[in-house]
């Protein structure tokens, strides 16, 4: 018994990224909550189950979330079962999926909304943002002590997978020009500016050979989307995006552990997620694949079955994952143009992954997109996850 | 404004002999009684097999840099004034992996595969890093 075309997504919602020092990060809460409602066209004393996932700049803040603070908000006090936080740092959003939709399969919900906000784009310092990533979901005894943090952890998986893969530095650098050809088309990403290989490549070195313009930006946001039933989902909409089939592994705590940095366990993941679905990466219209540093994208166009071994990042480079491409990935911008809003980063590429099958990504909307791909992963990389979403039950 | 001090490693009764031998310039790694695999880091129960009996044993301290990078810029505060730095994933000849610091030498001729071996640099009174070094080098 698996998930395939039980539940679906029928309403999305988001804030645009960026820093909004005086935006609370509960109004992005609210507002992306209220959006897919809005958008699901649904009573909003529909929803019996609300999701949130943890925000990282403020203890406070998340304990607001837990605390129940988004029902009380949204009028739904005495009417919702229950408001419990799901969290597994940048793979939260397939786990929002994965639970969410076992919830409605079993019958113990029947409508959940699924928020997140944050605000680490300006609640903590620039250094205060390193020092932060320089502890969280890093090993204290074995990796802290070392200097280990987010920008050389990215350095130590680009290092080996261009020794292994003989990618180049300029076509590592090319991710990056790819997503902001779609981030300038995305009103809620954080640069929107034309973007080249040549400024990417002379932008500060951080931790070799990741560049400044090959980090992310952290930021303030928030995104939301409606789950229910595919009975229920009909009902609603004539556009339910179904999930299809979805797959995972948790790999490591400790990075230094992972056996495999140049792979991980995409391959595992997604042969899950295609047999699930009854597809093949010939099927997929849309790649939505997590960023948060460009290695990771060609890491996953490669095990997801969309380019062979070493050759992804000439595929990129050639523009096929552009607007207009052969194959759209990531087509947000990612964390590394729309901005990294923490565990958002990840749910802001699932909400694209719907908002692009609803037909609803205006200016960037891949037309006749029926399947899409997803991908996740959190903290230090530490798992993997692939959901394959779908306008149609194959 | 000083920079913070050094992040210290907090210290488990299971992984106190691991710390003891690095004050005396000893790399140790637990190895499992039952199957007999190495373990790195120290474990409360064998990961492969699931034992509790498990023994230390020295390392050779021997071993290959799986990746590096090269620090540069946007360190933690603690370690601003240590760039550039190296920090590696190495892997040993008895088949563990650990995190550690590349030293005795310049951070640019540091390469994947290349062969180094353990060297130990003190952190504070109480802690002895085992970092490595190239092979041969002084």
């Amino acid at each position: 018994m698996g998930i395939k075309g039980k539940a679906a997504i029928v309403g999305i919602g988001e804030v645009p990224t960026g820093k909004f020092p005086d935006r609370e990060a509960i109004v992005c809460a609210i507002e992306s909550a209220r959006q897919a409602i809005l958008d699901a066209g649904i009573n909003k004393d529909e929803i019996d189950t609300v999701i949130p996932t943890a925000a990282l700049y403020s203890p406070q803040f998340n304990t607001e979330l837990v605390g129940c603070r988004i029902v009380e908000e949204i009028g739904l006090a005495g009417k919702v079962k229950n408001n419990v936080q799901i969290f597994s740092g940048g793979s939260s959003s397939c786990n929002f999926l994965r639970i969410a939709s076992g919830l409605i399969n079993l019958g113990v919900s029947r409508c959940i909304l699924c928020v997140h906000a944050d605000k680490l784009g300006t609640g903590v310092s620039a250094q205060g943002g390193i020092d932060l990533f320089s502890t969280a979901g890093i090993s204290k005894e074995w990796e802290v002590p070392y200097g280990m943090h987010y920008s050389a952890i990215a350095g130590l998986i680009t290092q080996r997978y261009m020794y292994e893969t003989g990618t180049t530095a300029e076509q590592v650098a090319s991710v990056c020009v790819s997503n902001r050809k779609w981030a300038e088309l995305n009103p809620n990403a954080m640069f929107r500016k034309p973007l080249t290989v040549e400024e990417v490549m002379a932008s500060k070195m951080l931790s070799t050979p990741l560049h400044a313009k090959e980090s992310n930006m952290l930021a303030d946001g928030g995104s939301a989307f409606i789950i229910t039933s595919a009975e229920r989902a009909r009902e609603i909409t004539d556009r339910p995006v179904y999930i299809l089939g979805e797959g995972s592994r948790v790999t490591h705590f400790a990075l230094s552990q992972e056996p495999d940095l140049t792979r991980f366990a995409y391959a595992a993941a997604a042969e899950e997620a295609y047999r699930e679905a009854g597809l093949t990466p010939r099927d997929i219209d849309i790649a939505e694949i997590y960023d948060s540093y460009p290695v990771f994208q060609l890491i996953a166009l490669e095990e997801l079955g969309f380019c062979k071994r070493g050759e992804a990042g000439a595929f990129v480079y050639e523009g096929n994952t552009w607007p207009g491409g052969k194959l759209p990935m990531t087509t947000n911008g990612g964390m590394l143009s729309q901005g990294h809003t923490g565990a958002g980063g990840g749910v802001a590429i699932l909400v694209e992954a719907a908002r692009q099958l609803m037909g609803k990504a205006g200016e960037r909307q891949v037309e006749g997109a029926r399947f899409a791909i997803e991908t996740a992963t959190g903290g230090t990389y530490m798992d993997t996850h692939v959901t394959i979403l779908g306008t149609e039950i194959p | 404004m000083s920079a913070p001090e050094k992040p210290a490693p907090p210290v488990n009764y299971w992984t106190k002999p691991y710390w003891n031998a690095a004050n005396e310039g000893k790399l140790i790694i637990q190895r499992c009684l039952d199957c007999q695999k190495h373990i790195f880091y120290p474990r409360i129960c064998c990961p492969f097999c699931f034992s509790d009996r498990i023994e230390w044993v020295p390392a050779s301290g021997k071993g290959r840099v799986y990746t590096y990078t090269v620090v540069r810029s946007n360190a933690p505060s603690a370690f601003i004034g240590d760039m550039p730095f190296v920090i590696a994933i190495v892997r040993l000849e008895e088949g563990v992996q650990m995190l550690t610091n590349i030293v005795g030498c310049d951070p640019d001729e540091v390469r994947c595969e290349m062969p180094v071996e353990v060297t130990f640099e003190r952190l504070n009174e109480n802690f002895v890093l085992p970092k490595f070094k190239p092979a041969g080098s002084e």
